[in-house]
């Protein structure tokens, strides 16, 4: 009787079975290209925030290690920073700060047995302008074998690294919205086709080019989020087991690929958006092809 | 739309296929509102073509259709929806939804008028059962015989009470008494002001009907009066 449904037999079209899959697969992996520039952007700005506003001054160890000698140095090099205007605070870290630091990548029996630098943990004030090189002769000066490092190098490739990874997930994400969008409308074309006989009687008796478009980017919307769905939570049981996976192997020597709550919160709008992009793409692939029609 | 305007106006129309030969050749006629007119002539002579035209599935080589008032040639394609809904069709070959019930089928002309299933449902039904329908309003075009579907395709192109309505061979698939009883349809629709335009062979039924001919020939038109009336 008379119920809701299409005029347009959509869901018992062959042609658009394989869509669906299509779709889930590429949310599947827009989610995975999403999660991966987060966690990448996450890291960055942790690294970022560690790292600016800090100076590390490296004093090698002398050629006989002693021990009160290290200590005088050490003690040198802190004077001379807290004379220096913009340095807020300079603290040697102790050895077995050091020795823990190092741990992961030398053993634990390494870092006993090697003769440490001492490592000056230095926190400028960012308002002060402070000329590194100018204080790194001075420290070079004053204390055999201190060096600065005010962490920008790292800092410069960290940046750099971040922001190609968020380019090459944005390039990701935006190829398989235009593969979402192509596959949408070879769909609806050849829905279109089919239908041709249809949707001809239909526009006879009346039926406005939007009243079809109508149902086209019902269907079109119907499936992509029931693909959609399905590929955004197959991504998320595969983030969290590499979640758990990095967990459980990394210790401290990988980085975190935890994902924040809101980050969590981001990513469903990428089923959402591409049950978007298949509705609208549906919608104008109809209209088009229609405005041909008398 | 001006009563002294006809709902149709051909001057001069022709029409081809492609770059095929004209199948219709300088038509010229007028179909005043409130009229009724047979169509006839032999097959291939064009009556389907220029059915076409005036049901807008086509447009013309050349000449000027005009309809309900409007020059078809200026009026703009969005305008078109809201002109077919004027037109009822009965199809020749149907031309039903094969996986719509009937029900659904006939309900199809308000639905994209934008009429709602509780204002249709009733009106639908009784209008199928008027057509002896009434034991198949779920069946599917497919199971129904060739007299259902013409039936059905008939109910369809009547449901919304059009103002002009184009049947092409309404009654070549049912029997002599369910095909007066059609035309007795068509009558009273044209009683309540449509204007009506039945192209058939059956020559008993135009007889019967004594209705004023427009006859295709060669894909040239003539007009044929009735006995009693004339053509406007």
């Amino acid at each position: 009787m008379l119920g809701a449904r299409s005029d347009l037999p959509l869901e018992q079209d062959e042609s658009s079975r394989f869509i669906p899959y299509i779709i889930a697969l590429m949310v599947y992996l827009a989610t995975l290209a999403l999660a991966g520039a987060l966690v990448a952007d996450s890291a960055v700005e942790r690294w970022s925030r560690g790292l600016s506003g800090s100076l590390t001054v490296q004093i090698t160890p002398g050629r006989d290690a002693d021990p009160a000698e290290r200590k005088s140095r050490i003690e040198n090099a802190i004077a001379l920073l807290d004379q220096t205007p913009g340095v807020t605070h300079a603290e040697a870290l102790s050895d077995e700060r050091i020795a823990a630091l190092l741990e992961p990548w030398l053993g634990e029996a390494a870092t006993s047995d090697l003769p440490l630098p001492a490592i000056i943990d230095v926190r400028v004030d960012p308002a002060v302008p402070l000329d590194i090189q100018a204080l790194s002769h001075r420290l070079a000066d004053a204390v055999p074998g201190a060096t600065v490092d005010d962490h920008q190098r790292w800092l410069r490739q960290l940046i750099g690294y971040g922001h190609s990874v968020e380019f090459i997930a944005a390039l990701i994400l935006a190829f398989i919205a235009l593969a979402a969008a192509i596959a949408t409308v070879f769909g609806t074309r050849t829905a279109l086709a089919i239908h041709r006989n249809v949707i001809e009687v239909m526009h006879l008796i009346g039926a406005t080019d939007t009243y079809v478009a109508r149902q086209f980017q019902a269907h079109a919307l119907g499936i992509a989020l029931r693909g959609g769905t399905v590929g955004f939570l197959v991504a998320v049981l595969t983030l969290i087991i590499v979640e758990y996976l990095t967990e459980a192997a990394g210790g401290g020597l990988l980085p975190s690929l935890a994902l924040a709550p809101w980050q969590w919160a981001v990513l469903p709008i990428l089923p959402v958006a591409t049950a978007a992009i298949a509705m609208m793409t549906a919608r104008t692939t109809v209209v088009r092809t229609l405005a041909r029609m008398v | 739309m001006d009563q002294r305007e006809p709902v149709v106006r051909f001057e001069n129309v022709g029409m081809r296929y492609g770059m095929g030969p004209e199948v219709l050749r300088d038509i010229t006629f007028s179909l005043p509102t409130g009229s009724f007119h047979f169509l006839t002539g032999p097959s291939g002579a064009g009556k389907s073509s220029l059915l076409k035209l005036m049901y807008l599935a086509h447009r013309p080589s050349r000449g000027l259709i005009s309809l309900f008032g409007h020059d078809m040639a200026m009026t703009d394609r969005r305008d078109m929806p809201a002109l077919r809904r004027r037109i009822g069709v009965v199809f020749q070959d149907f031309r039903l939804i094969d996986h719509l019930s009937a029900l659904d089928n006939v309900a199809l002309p308000l639905r994209v008028s934008g009429a709602k299933d509780v204002q249709i449902r009733e009106h639908v039904a009784e209008l199928l059962a008027w057509v002896g329908l009434a034991e198949h309003l779920d069946a599917t075009p497919p199971t129904l015989s060739g007299g259902q579907q013409q039936r059905v395709a008939i109910a369809r192109a009547v449901i919304n009470r059009p103002s002009l309505l184009l049947a092409d061979e309404p009654t070549g698939n049912v029997d002599n008494e369910l095909g007066v009883r059609l035309l007795y349809l068509f009558e009273e629709l044209n009683r309540l002001g449509t204007t009506v335009l039945v192209a058939s062979h059956n020559e008993g039924l135009v007889k019967r009907f004594n209705h004023p001919q427009l006859h295709l020939e060669n894909g040239a038109l003539r007009r044929v009066p009735s006995v009693r009336r004339t053509v406007a």
